[in-house]
């Protein structure tokens, strides 16, 4: 090859490559607000976008999966967390347990908890191309006995992780919100634990208890294994 | 060296070092609070030390790159810098303006968006930098005689560098605009504006060392630099899968991507080929050692690792992951920190007038740089494997799976720590031989 129709190469490569991604930038736009639905994008959403900027919360959460890779992604915090249980966290996301891994307090007012939580309802709603995937396999739930001390230890963490603290009491540790279940075993039975959990207003119509639509079957066993454990 | 003016070059290449120091020292907390409960949570906390982290990293990448630019176009426009004060001067704002930033992260004065966190006002004091910089190399191109390739690369380069910027700057209401641009500088820096800039630096550290005709290796840069973005521009479309963008991007990102390595394989063979039809007799053999294991490590860390993600198949599982950590690694490694480094062994000596340099501490900061971030990034890929197929393939709580990926965090600190003392010996030799009496 001579440099001249390499020179050739590099120039109407560029060119013509640069011309095709405009052309994608452009019709990609027109595509936006239908998949991002911007009537629903309100100043709330765009204050709540500030509050995440302010804090620099994407320097340790991905969002779209885009940012540090220390804490969960927040893409559908909003579809699998709720909003009660959004507010009470981010009020206070210190866990209580050293082990873990934490996030520090903010000390954030209602008003930018409440706007953030707006944010992040916009943002689960946008069409990611079906991102994050759904499980490749789904984890069955181990079949053993209620009282197994391995399915104590497997519920303890299904509480540590969906931050059951936040709201409940056991022992010193955790919040005053909901009911304290240090003695919680010799109080109700497997049945009405079960029940509370996969419907929290099936006992209480007026419970504040937000449900968890992502604690799966399986989980929600080895957790009532645990709490009824705590006699 | 053939000017005087050139000589600006050397401050340049001494802060880079610096800071390149301090980037590894701040990336052995990061790893520190993957392994242990957060160390420093109150005074550096992750996000913190993560912006201080990468925007070092660009920092030091930046004044490499411009000491390397000063030192290059006196030389191949025929003529000194336009100005020498304005090179100086523009050394001094950008210092002041990456400590302003560094410090003003410590006090929370972000604008939160992933390395682009310095705050509006910081990003318009870099443009005016940015344009100090290119009227400054622009004024002493024109003077030349003969317009070569590697000049045009060079310039074509910094110029790209600072219009990506541009998009970096607003704020977008939009998440999914913010991060449609967001990639044109992240994406359009590294896989377009960055690989101009070393790719033309290269090509002049192999044409000086090597001795091979000119026309040679300017035909290569252009084909190299050609492919490289025919492949990488429409390659950002490997970046719009999942962010609200519509499914013909996994078509156009996932082909166009799925092709970038070509350009980089070429390298290779281009560098071989320079290297093995050599004219002259190599005195710096440290500096020809960075620049083929350059090339080549570029090919792992760039090319073999983001090919092995960027199939939408795979990156529907991997997307988010520190998958994407190990990969960033080597290849920021491979394909910019190593070009530095073999600008900097290449015009440090040449500097200082040494005809002959004690080259034993530079081999021993490439094994020991090359080794260690080899292991950080190993380290790194297979605590993204884990975390695929845990967290993504089977759906198990995010910190839990944390947990079965700390044995290769602490492999990763390993790594870091054997990167940090060869970083600190790289530091040592270039003030020693910045120091030294010619």
């Amino acid at each position: 090859m001579e440099k001249r129709t390499a020179r050739s190469l590099f120039i109407w490569g560029t060119a013509i490559c640069t011309a095709v991604f405009i052309w994608l930038t452009i019709d990609t736009h027109t595509t936006i607000p239908k998949r991002t639905h911007t009537d629903q994008l309100t100043e709330e959403v765009v204050l709540g976008k500030r509050v995440w900027h302010k804090y620099n919360c994407n320097d340790c959460h991905t969002i779209v999966g885009i940012g540090g890779y220390y804490s969960p992604d927040v893409t559908k915090a909003y579809s699998t967390r709720g909003e009660t249980w959004l507010k009470t966290f981010l009020k206070n996301p210190e866990s209580s347990d050293p082990k873990r891994r934490k996030m520090p307090n903010f000390n954030l007012s209602y008003d930018e908890v409440n706007k953030l939580i707006a944010f992040f309802k916009w943002v689960d709603a946008i069409d990611t191309n079906q991102w994050p995937p759904k499980p490749a396999v789904e984890t069955k739930p181990m079949v053993a006995a209620l009282g197994d001390p391995s399915q104590i230890v497997l519920g303890k963490n299904v509480y540590n992780q969906n931050r059951c603290d936040l709201c409940h009491k056991i022992g010193d540790k955790g919040g005053a919100i909901g009911p304290e279940l240090t003695h919680v075993g010799s109080q109700r039975d497997p049945l009405w634990l079960t029940t509370q959990v996969r419907d929290p207003k099936s006992h209480n119509p007026n419970s504040q208890m937000p449900p968890f639509p992502q604690i799966s079957e399986g989980e929600i066993r080895v957790l009532v294994s645990y709490l009824a454990s705590l006699k | 060296m053939a000017y005087e003016s050139q000589k600006v070059a050397l401050k340049y290449f001494v802060v880079s070092a610096i800071f390149f120091g301090l980037q590894v020292t701040v990336g052995l907390l990061l790893i520190s609070k993957y392994i242990w409960p957060d160390p420093l949570i109150g005074f550096l906390p992750f996000n913190t030390a993560r912006a201080i982290h990468t925007n070092l990293l660009v920092v030091w990448m930046i004044f490499g790159f411009m000491g390397g630019t000063y030192y290059i176009v006196p030389e191949e426009s025929g003529t000194e810098l336009f100005s020498k004060k304005l090179a100086n001067v523009q050394f001094y704002l950008l210092l002041l303006g990456g400590l302003v930033g560094v410090l003003g992260f410590l006090f929370g004065w972000t604008a939160g968006r992933p390395l682009l966190e310095l705050p509006v006002e910081l990003k318009w004091a870099i443009v005016i930098v940015a344009l100090i910089f290119i009227f400054n190399v622009f004024m002493t191109m024109i003077r030349t005689k003969k317009w070569t390739t590697i000049q045009g690369m060079l310039l074509g380069g910094i110029v790209m560098l600072a219009v990506m910027w541009l998009f970096g700057i607003p704020f977008f209401k939009n998440l999914t605009v913010d991060y449609y641009y967001w990639w044109w500088v992240i994406h359009l820096w590294v896989e377009g504006a960055w690989e101009l800039i070393a790719a033309s630096i290269m090509a002049f550290v192999l044409l000086k060392i090597t001795g091979v005709e000119r026309h040679v290796i300017e035909k290569w840069l252009y084909v190299e630099v050609a492919l490289v973005l025919i492949t990488g521009i429409i390659g950002t479309g490997h970046h719009y899968y999942w962010i609200g963008t519509p499914g013909y991007w996994l078509w156009w990102g996932g082909i166009f991507s799925a092709l970038e390595p070509v350009p980089i394989i070429l390298m290779v063979f281009d560098t071989l080929h320079h290297v093995r039809h050599k004219n002259l007799q190599v005195t710096n053999r440290l500096a020809l050692y960075w620049a083929v294991g350059c090339a080549i490590y570029h090919l792992i860390g760039a090319g073999v690792w983001g090919f092995a993600h960027t199939l939408p198949v795979v990156n529907r599982w991997t997307h988010g992951t520190q998958v994407t950590a190990s990969h960033g690694h080597l290849a920021f490694f491979g394909a910019y920190a190593m070009t530095i480094l073999t600008a900097i062994y290449y015009a440090l000596p040449k500097l200082k007038g040494f005809d002959q340099f004690n080259q034993k501490r530079g081999f021993w900061v490439f094994w020991i740089t090359t080794i260690s971030v080899m292991i950080m990034g190993l380290a790194f890929g297979v605590a993204g494997v884990i975390q695929s197929y845990m967290w993504r393939g089977l759906g198990m709580d995010f910190l839990t799976v944390q947990g079965f990926m700390r044995p290769w965090f602490i492999v990763v600190l390993l790594g870091g720590l054997g990167l940090f003392t060869g970083v600190i010996i790289y530091i040592v030799d270039v003030l020693t031989l910045a120091t030294k009496k010619s």
